[in-house]
């Protein structure tokens, strides 16, 4: 049966409302400030078969790891089937997951013993076992020690909850607010398997089937519109992350994209197969950076449902680091070489489509942690810096890169320091940004901040560094952005630049550190930059007179507000460049 | 004093509303001035004089009170033409207004663009200087710099100055100095001070604010002072009040001071004059809704109150943090176009807006809307619209929704038409699951209160989807913005931040910061002609729990003389754990709730006139049927009674399918609802569920 176009709209109109309604539920109820503040939560609606109708998004990096687990689910759970009132929790990266303290919890839709849509919500636990505080313990030797893995259990079955399963949960956790945010993901999920009950009953089961099949097949062909407007050929690129947490180097990504019509391929064979790394990137954390950046060239307008995820034919080999054996540590390479998987796929485009290239990444190799006692109780106090500040946002063409991170971060919301000071005895000395830091190009990169925090009681300073070696990436004859840079009690005799990890680097009460950010790349060859916006950007001190004349070859004569483009001069040294 | 008018500067019309002696009410429009919205006032006013039969002075002479809705300062955003400004800030915090906390608008779109600068990196300073989160001085001021900084301003030509320092609503001794240097180097420049303007965490909210003011200011202040003297001029001795987003009233010269409380001016008086019919007709819990030409705007109103918002709300890309009605915008309108992009049919965001309209207003307009849907379903008059002022013409509208929506996705004519009034109503639907879902409810234990031109159109289609039993259209919901202005109370909302852990929060402190608060609430109010006696204060202490970025405003429980001892402390922390479980569906009563801010809203209560009653059923419904015409019900055309909105009387119910023409709205009655009219012409519809 087919359905009416506008009813099909109609539906999924409701749906991501549903999605949407999931997700704000969650962060109204959750307790940790990353779900409840910095928006690391999903919301998906999955049909019968585990195809992804409909979502709202916090972090478009990690959608995907909300999909994969509810299809092991399914085929794990295919012969008894789930039943009415069932709730399921899976974090496991090797079974579908991104890392371990992605959780994601998942409740079906029945309709007289039919299994017509899942409601699903996917969120970051501040802990989930293991050797380490966080889940991302450097040291681990395997994924079991890094935290606990939940396949695919039931945590309600047929409307009773499990307690002795939650308890299980509850006692493998160290943080007690846990479960108090699992019970949040409950709620949410239950919210929407009623939600979409309603809709059920107001379009029946057929109608449902018809308007998902409708939607999807409108993403798809969204997706092959565009990439049939893509040159076709076959593109590669290689990037690099600079080490991982122990030290080994130059951790590769490869990939080749092939464009044949209106179908793409991406295949990272020629990736990095060393088996002696801390830096392994799940498959489905691998698939969520691909999606991200791919999203992030298309028309922004397209429903990101299956019909999107599944036009892609990706390639990644069994056993290399962007799809590791059963078993490898994944934490931090969730993020590294998990980022390089993004930036290498918007390289290798670049070279064909650069009006629609932007790495949607960042080269924050962990968030720094400060640990400290507080000084009138003796509590243990933990900083993840998740602070205001500006990093690794890239020009894109026609625009300069501005504000704080790339479009896809625009959810992830930062502590200020009025607020954490009141909290934390740490002080936020600034987060100006740093002059030219940014890239230069026809179009600028964002510069990113010069951050200072002063520990203002004995505190340890822990964190691991990359884009150092390899900072963001031009495009388009765009300069690279400036490296990360970190020197720990700084402006004391102990101050040390940190090249790989801080682990615990002690400082007293009264030390800072200071962490430059890196700043975004450009786009575009600088010395095609209007000279009237390198003006104004050295007005604003986001560049200095040096790099005007050195990256821009803009002259500019006067002083202070006075500046003014020396136009003859800017010609000539142009000229001279060209 | 027999007269009190109110006035609301929308984009198109500028609505007056008069209330006589006697609770009768008088209605105008006349077309807004953009250029200088005193204009139009001015010129409306004298209409409505001369409609009383008196000359302009004479009527403002015997004027009680003008209240005034005004867009100047949402205008001065959406066109970003405000004055030049700089910023003072802490020095390491410069940029922090740029960075936004992080938050970018669109996740999906790279090339999406920055908001334009208020105050553009080289006219923002930071200045030496520090204070901690006590209050207390970690580095001094250093005042050369900020002389420098000022001097640095003044040649950039900035006319507008905002200073906002870390921890000024502690401690605004550093900020108060910086206040005084910028008036002793420039006096020219208007100020706005941080601490003045938002006396809460944290800087970004607090700098943005800020901004925002000093912006909008110097604009509105001019806009205010012309308005004001045309007033005196023209004979009227009072004060002229001003509409805040808090959805309380102020004075002109209170407002010049406080320039950000007039965005969402003229939209708040339509909640507040909800708010009033609803207490009328015996309910508490409703959204309102105002649908328009361009825009569809929701309020959820719980106990009789609006929404308020004061965190993380958005307006025009810039975060403002004071308390605003909390006014849920989508572009779904009259003028909302319908198209097919890649076999999906989209209405709205784009409008065809007034001009050129929509297809059936005959002015040019080629893009198929929700009104020429509206029109080829039969729901509004054919012929013409206000009263036979405004003709309507269906050339060209059957063309257009066949041929752009239709042949695309292979329906017939009215199929096409039926398709984008269904996912415009789908639109509005999921709107307000949104709302009601963010603030923890739903929506099917609420009413409705309907107004705008267009909201009686769809209003009871969303009723069924989102499952509401009731809802209320104004009798005067033409210019009902107005009337909500001239029933407004006196607001005053102060806020301070008291960051600590409930345990160790300190009753004292508390009572020190309302004392306060209370003093400078009644000094502002004392200006308006109120005294204490007039005056009611309504404390709260914003709560969370650890970790949360959202508080609670919960109301404090208070002795006789208002204040708080340690028990009163205790059980306000305890109600805030019962407010947390009735919107957040939980409690965490073994933690430790963190106090965050002490707030205080003043409220000076005005005299409400009683409005006319009309009278009672004059004569049989069948007298105000104008015409019967088929119209779209259940998948067929069916023949529709057509009443005369002029005509119907109080007491009297219609039932569904049936159509009622007011003068500048169509109320839409559909299969299974039943309008019955009330005593002030209202109309209370039910649905059958």
């Amino acid at each position: 049966m087919s359905l009416d176009p506008v009813t099909a709209e109609v539906i999924r109109g409701a749906m991501e409302t549903v999605a949407y309604e999931m997700a704000t539920h969650v962060s109204l109820t959750a307790t940790t400030p990353i779900l409840n503040q910095s928006n690391e939560r999903n919301a998906t609606i999955l049909d019968g078969r585990g195809r992804l109708a409909a979502l709202s998004v916090g972090i478009p990096q990690f959608m995907l790891s909300s999909t994969l687990p509810v299809r092991f689910a399914l085929e794990f759970f295919a012969e008894e089937g789930l039943n009415a009132g069932d709730v399921l929790v899976a974090n496991d990266p090797y079974h579908g997951g991104g890392h371990l303290p992605d959780y994601n919890v998942f409740a079906p839709v029945v309709v007289d013993g039919e299994l017509v849509l899942i409601a699903s919500i996917q969120c970051h636990h501040a802990d989930t076992g293991g050797g380490m505080p966080g889940g991302y313990n450097a040291e681990a030797i395997d994924i079991w020690a890094e935290g606990v893995r939940f396949p695919a259990v039931k945590i309600y079955d047929r409307g009773v909850e499990r307690r002795d399963v939650l308890y299980m949960m509850q006692t493998n956790n160290r943080t007690p607010s846990f479960i108090g945010d699992i019970r949040a993901q409950i709620g949410a999920a239950q919210l929407g398997a009623r939600r979409l009950g309603e809709l059920v009953k107001q379009y029946r089961v057929d109608g449902i089937r018809n308007a998902v099949d409708h939607a999807i097949d409108y993403a798809a062909r969204r997706f092959r519109e565009e990439v049939a407007a893509w040159p076709d050929g076959a593109y590669e690129a290689t990037t690099f992350v600079d080490h991982d947490p122990v030290g080994n180097q130059d951790i590769r990504v490869h990939v080749k994209v092939t464009v044949d019509g209106d179908r793409l391929e991406v295949d990272y064979t020629g990736s990095d197969d060393r088996q002696d790394l801390k830096a392994y990137s799940s498959f489905g954390n691998t698939r969520g950076y691909v999606i991200a950046q791919l999203a992030s060239m298309m028309d922004p307008a397209i429903p990101k449902n299956e019909g999107f995820f599944d036009s892609v034919d990706l390639v990644v080999p069994e056993g290399c680091v962007l799809n590791p054996q059963v078993g490898k540590t994944v934490a931090a390479g969730t993020h590294h070489p998990g980022v390089e998987v993004g930036e290498a796929l918007c390289m290798a485009l670049a070279k064909v489509l650069p009006e629609r290239s932007s790495p949607q990444i960042y080269k924050l190799g962990m968030p720094t942690v400060i640990f400290g006692q507080q000084p009138e109780t003796g509590e243990v106090f933990v900083d993840h810096s998740v602070d205001v500040l500006a990093a690794y946002c890239s020009a894109v063409a026609g625009e300069d890169g501005w504000g704080s991170m790339p479009s896809s971060f625009g959810n992830l919301i930062r502590a200020t320091a009025e607020v954490n000071e009141s909290i934390f005895p740490v002080r936020h000395e600034g987060c100006d940004y740093a002059t030219d830091t940014g890239g230069a190009g026809q179009w600028r990169g964002c510069p990113g901040s010069r951050v200072v925090k002063r520990v203002l009681v004995p505190a340890s300073v822990t964190t691991y560094m990359v884009g150092m070696k390899y900072p963001m990436l031009g495009i388009a004859g765009g300069r690279n952005g400036s490296p990360n840079q970190l020197t720990t009690c700084v402006g004391t005799e102990r101050a040390q630049r940190i090249e790989v990890m801080a682990n615990g680097v002690p400082h007293a009460a009264g030390e800072a550190f200071e962490y430059v950010y890196g700043g975004g790349a450009g786009w575009g060859d600088p010395l095609e930059r209007d000279p009237e916006r390198v003006l104004e950007d050295v007005l604003d001190e986001l560049v200095s007179l040096g790099a005007a004349e050195r990256e821009y070859g803009v002259v500019l004569t006067g002083q202070g507000d006075g500046l003014q483009v020396d136009w003859e001069a800017t010609k000539r040294l142009r000229e001279e460049r060209a | 004093m027999p007269y009190r008018i109110g006035i609301d500067v929308g984009g198109t019309f500028t609505d007056f509303i008069l209330i006589r002696r006697d609770g009768t009410l008088g209605l105008g429009k006349t077309p807004t001035t953009l250029e200088d919205q005193s204009l139009g006032v001015m010129r409306g006013l004298e209409e409505m004089a001369r409609a009383e039969g008196r000359d302009l002075g004479g009527l403002l002479a015997d004027t009680e009170i003008v209240v005034h809705g005004t867009t100047t300062a949402d205008n001065t955003m959406i066109e970003m033409n405000g004055a030049v400004t700089g910023l003072l800030t802490s020095e390491g915090h410069r940029d922090e207004i740029d960075i936004r906390r992080g938050f970018k608008e669109n996740i999906w779109d790279p090339a999406y663009p920055p908001p334009t600068p208020i105050a553009p990196r080289r006219r923002r300073f930071g200045v030496p200087e520090r204070l901690d989160f006590r209050g207390q001085v970690v580095r001094p001021l250093d005042e050369d710099a900020v002389r420098a900084a000022v001097g640095r301003l003044k040649r950039q030509g900035v006319e507008s100055i905002a200073v906002c320092l870390l921890f000024s609503f502690v401690n605004p001794a550093h900020e108060r100095r910086v206040a005084e240097i910028c008036r002793e180097e420039y006096p020219e420049a208007r100020l706005s001070v941080s601490h003045e303007i938002m006396p809460t965490a944290p800087e970004f909210e607090r700098t943005s604010t800020t901004l925002v003011d000093a912006y909008v200011g110097p604009r509105l202040e001019t806009y205010l002072a012309n308005l004001e003297s045309a007033l005196r001029g023209a004979g009227y001795g009072r004060d002229l009040l001003i509409m805040q987003s808090n959805g309380g009233i102020m004075t002109a010269g209170f407002m010049a001071r406080k320039a950000v409380a007039a965005l969402g001016s003229g939209p708040t008086g339509g909640v507040m004059g909800a708010c009033a019919v609803s207490r009328d007709a015996g309910f508490e819990d409703f959204i309102s809704i105002d649908m328009g030409g361009t825009s569809y705007e929701a309020c959820l109103v719980k106990g009789g109150r609006p929404t308020i918002r004061s965190f993380w709300n958005w307006q025009h890309r810039y975060l403002v943090g004071l308390p605003m009605v909390e006014m849920h915008s989508i572009g779904a309108g009259g003028g909302s176009i319908a198209s097919v992009e890649a076999g999906a049919l989209k209405v709205g965001p784009q409008s065809a807006k007034a001009d050129p309209g929509p297809i059936c207003y005959g002015r040019g307009g080629s893009e198929p809307t929700v009104t020429d849907a509206n029109w080829v379903l039969g729901y509004i008059n054919p012929e013409s619209l206000c009263g036979g002022e405004f003709k309507l013409s269906g050339d060209g509208v059957r063309e257009a929704i066949t041929r752009r929506v239709g042949e695309p996705l292979g329906l017939d004519l009215v199929e096409a038409a039926h398709g984008i009034f269904r996912i415009v109503n789908a639109n509005m639907a999921n709107a307000i699951r949104r709302v009601s879902c963010e603030s923890g409810y739903d929506p099917r234990d609420f009413n409705m209160v309907v107004y705008g031109g267009n909201g009686p159109v769809h209003a009871g289609k969303q009723a069924e989807e989102l499952g509401i039993g009731r809802y209320l259209v104004p009798k005067t919901s033409p210019a009902f913005s107005a009337l909500g202005l001239v029933i407004a109370d006196y607001v005053v909302d102060i806020q301070r931040s008291y960051i600590t852990p409930s345990g160790r929060a300190e009753a004292d402190r508390v009572n020190t910061l309302l004392g306060e608060m209370e003093t400078q609430a009644l000094d502002d109010l004392r200006v308006a002609g109120l005294g204490a006696g007039d005056i009611d204060f309504r404390r709260y202490l914003a709560i969370c729990y650890p970790g949360q970025t959202f508080d609670l405003a919960v109301p404090a429980r208070v002795t006789s003389d208002g204040r708080l001892g340690e028990a009163e402390l205790r059980a306000t922390v305890e109600a805030f754990h019962d407010l947390h479980e009735e919107t957040h569906t939980y409690a965490a009563r073994d933690e430790e709730p963190i106090l965050r801010a002490v707030r205080v809203q003043a409220v000076g209560r005005t005299p409400k006139p009683p409005l006319e009653l009309a009278d009672g059923a004059s004569g049989s419904l069948e007298d105000a049927l104008r015409a019967r015409r088929p119209a779209w019900f259940d998948g067929g055309y069916v023949d529709t009674p057509v009443y005369d909105g002029d005509r119907v009387s109080a007491g009297q119910r219609i039932e569904g399918p049936a159509i009622v023409e007011e003068r500048f709205t169509t109320i839409v009655l559909y299969p299974g609802h039943r309008a019955q009219i009330d005593a002030r012409g209202n109309y209370h519809v039910t649905v059958e569920a």
